[in-house]
């Protein structure tokens, strides 16, 4: 009698550590404590997450509170996950000192991503997520020649980060300069492939009126991650122009997102995970659900129901085609 | 396979008539518990009025059309049944929210029994097994128990256990930390005058350990009766004198008491915990208990968070334990 195979899953589910939680002394973060990072890490274990994904602008809380950003991992594996898997890189963009259309920022750019790799050089990362365009909001968006621009030192950046063995790829908020589907396309069309990936936030393009899945369906070769999160609003009054964080500041809209599995969202995940699953996709998939705390919300709950959809709904539509 | 199965308790989203009566709340509450990994929720019915979604025919009918529909809907929200009802019978079921009957009311029989069965033929129809209710009122009532009040809860629960067996649910009674039958050996003179085919206990980690009663030896000296298993953490004890403290529900148990206790019970993991779960884990792999035990975290602000916390700790910890040990011990059992 032979034991029967059992066959790696070919999609994983990671989750993004936007967080935040109730302490006894009122509201508190994650990171504020090891306490507070094991009852974070072991909620996302419990509802069958296999990893977690991060912002690299913790490496210093990393340092104070866990000595390295291995050790960190380590501390991570404990609590019943594999591994980190994408870091999102924050930096606050400006023309004067950072920004990815503006060449004389360049330098600038390429410093930072070296001391940034290297800083994260101790645990092996699948992707380095960016913003790929500053936030014009006196302007409709970038320039063609800002698309140029911007084009250029990702595929810069990207060399970087593969000297680390991890992608540089693109996450477009609705806020962004490149925001649009025609935005889109063009920067891909100027973009090296081969360094520069994309990943699709699905809510995010939801909201900036561009249809996640043709969206992807154009773009699926150098898809290299996702943002698995719904919306139940589009920006219909161009709140994206607003300053500083549109996320935040539009007045009409308290919450622009949502987890997914709710019948009133507007993404449609089925689609999608049909369009991962034909093309033939594999990896890691991450579930995010900024600032679903507004409004009354409650990260606990919000990230149990993306992650009972994402079992009982999503694996089924996947495992469909792998049979 | 260990004959153990986990289920968790909705009776901290449950709190309030404005709250939590749409179907909507409920499928979060149950794909959140579903998701944490356990495959039962027990249900607390606080009423029979109309606002009770849970313990009242007309509601379940208005929300899901019938029993069977809540079955289905359980199945939706992929949770195999309601593993148990907990009934209390000082709770007025019916539409007028009065003051129930008294179990020491030898004339209370025929009412208990028929609200019992109703709750027996539920929980059996949701694919759940077993009815905890409260035995008895509190201590501050009664005083230790005098053999012909304890003759008169045998009696009556013999009755509504047998009964309910006839839908094959099993009857645990559960002891509260103000409970009479704390004082005294009130726990082991009803379970010698009561019939153990028919009646059992409800093994509750949290309120026994606040009674000043350590849950793991209770568990290896009453193993042979204990046919439910609700574990929660609790940090306070609570005295004798204390517990009879007239109107001790509000005084002691809402209020706090004279040291205004905020919260008397929390999630197994709570690290001020009294009880040692791991070593009730292994009490319960050393016993024959099948059945299931459902974690409970009733007072917690947050839910969802309780749920997922505790579900780590049955997937990492204490799941493990039993079934490390009964494999060990050679069968599934």
């Amino acid at each position: 009698m032979t034991s029967p195979t059992t066959e790696p899953p070919k999609i994983k589910w990671s989750y993004m550590d936007h967080w935040r939680s109730q302490g006894p002394a009122g509201p508190i973060d994650q990171w504020q404590s090891r306490l507070a990072m094991t009852r974070f890490l072991r909620q996302v274990a419990a509802v069958g997450f296999d990893a977690i994904d991060t912002f690299d602008f913790r490496f210093w809380q990393i340092l104070e509170q866990y000595g390295s950003v291995a050790n960190y991992q380590e501390f991570v594996q404990e609590q019943g996950l594999e591994r980190i898997v994408n870091t999102f890189h924050g930096v606050y963009y400006t023309p004067d000192r950072y920004a990815p259309e503006v060449p004389a920022t360049h330098d600038t750019i390429l410093e930072d991503f070296r001391v940034t790799m290297d800083r994260w050089s101790g645990i092996q990362l699948d992707n380095i997520i960016v913003m790929p365009g500053s936030r014009f909001f006196d302007e409709v968006g970038v320039s063609d020649d800002g698309l140029k621009h911007a084009a250029e030192v990702w595929g810069k950046v990207g060399q970087i980060t593969q000297e680390y063995g991890v992608n540089l790829t693109c996450h477009h908020e609705f806020y962004g300069g490149i925001r649009t589907r025609a935005q889109i396309d063009a920067f891909y069309d100027y973009a090296d492939p081969e360094f520069v990936k994309f990943f699709v936030d699905t809510a995010q393009h939801c909201i900036a009126d561009v249809d996640p899945v043709d969206v992807y369906e154009a773009h699926h070769d150098r898809v290299t991650g996702f943002h698995f999160k719904d919306t139940r609003t589009k920006d219909v009054n161009e709140d994206y122009r607003l300053w500083p964080d549109a996320e935040l500041s539009a007045v009409t809209t308290e919450k622009w997102f949502y987890e997914m599995g709710t019948a009133e969202g507007l993404v449609d995940f089925e689609s999608f995970m049909r369009s991962v699953r034909d093309h033939g996709y594999t990896g890691w998939i991450s579930v995010e659900h900024d600032k679903a705390d507004k409004v009354g919300g409650d990260y606990s709950e919000s990230t149990a129901i993306a992650r009972w959809y994402a079992k009982n709904v999503l694996d089924g539509i996947y495992e469909e085609v792998a049979k | 396979m260990t004959g153990v199965r986990w289920g968790y308790a909705l009776n901290q989203w449950d709190t309030n008539i404005d709250a939590f009566v749409r179907k909507r709340d409920h499928e979060r509450a149950f794909k959140t518990i579903s998701i944490s990994g356990f495959s039962g929720v027990e249900l607390t019915a606080v009423s029979f009025g109309p606002w009770e979604p849970f313990g009242s025919p007309h509601e379940i009918a208005n929300l899901y059309g019938s029993l069977d529909g809540l079955r289905s809907f359980l199945s939706e929200c992929a949770l195999d049944a309601v593993s148990s009802y907990v009934y209390d019978p000082f709770v007025g079921f019916d539409v007028e929210m009065g003051r129930g009957p008294d179990p020491l009311d030898p004339g209370a029989v025929e009412q208990i029994t028929g609200t019992a069965l109703w709750f027996a033929e539920a929980v059996h129809r949701l694919g759940g097994d077993t009815l905890v209710v409260r035995p008895v009122g509190s201590a501050w009532q009664t005083g230790e128990l005098s053999d012909d009040q304890v003759g008169t809860l045998a009696r009556l629960w013999n009755e509504v256990g047998r009964r309910i067996a006839e839908h094959d649910v099993r009857l645990a009674l559960h002891v509260d930390f103000l409970s009479a039958l704390r004082l005294g050996d009130g726990i082991d003179r009803l379970l010698a005058a009561t019939a153990p085919e028919f009646v059992g206990l409800a093994l509750d980690t949290a309120e026994l350990a606040v009674a000043g009663i350590d849950p793991v030896e209770f568990f290896r000296s009453h193993a042979d009766r204990v046919r439910h298993i609700q574990l929660k953490n609790a940090r306070e004890l609570v005295d004798d004198a204390e517990a009879l403290t007239p109107h001790a529900e509000q005084f002691v148990r809402t209020e706090g008491g004279a040291r205004r206790i905020e919260r008397w019970f929390f999630e197994p993991t709570d690290e001020g915990g009294l009880i040692d779960f791991e070593a009730f884990a292994r009490a319960v792999a050393d016993s024959d208990y099948s059945g299931w035990i459902v974690v409970e975290s009733d007072q917690s602000p947050r839910p969802a968070e309780s749920a997922m916390v505790s579900g780590w700790y049955v997937q990492k910890v204490l799941e493990p334990i039993i079934a490390r040990s009964r494999h060990a011990l050679g069968a599934p059992r």
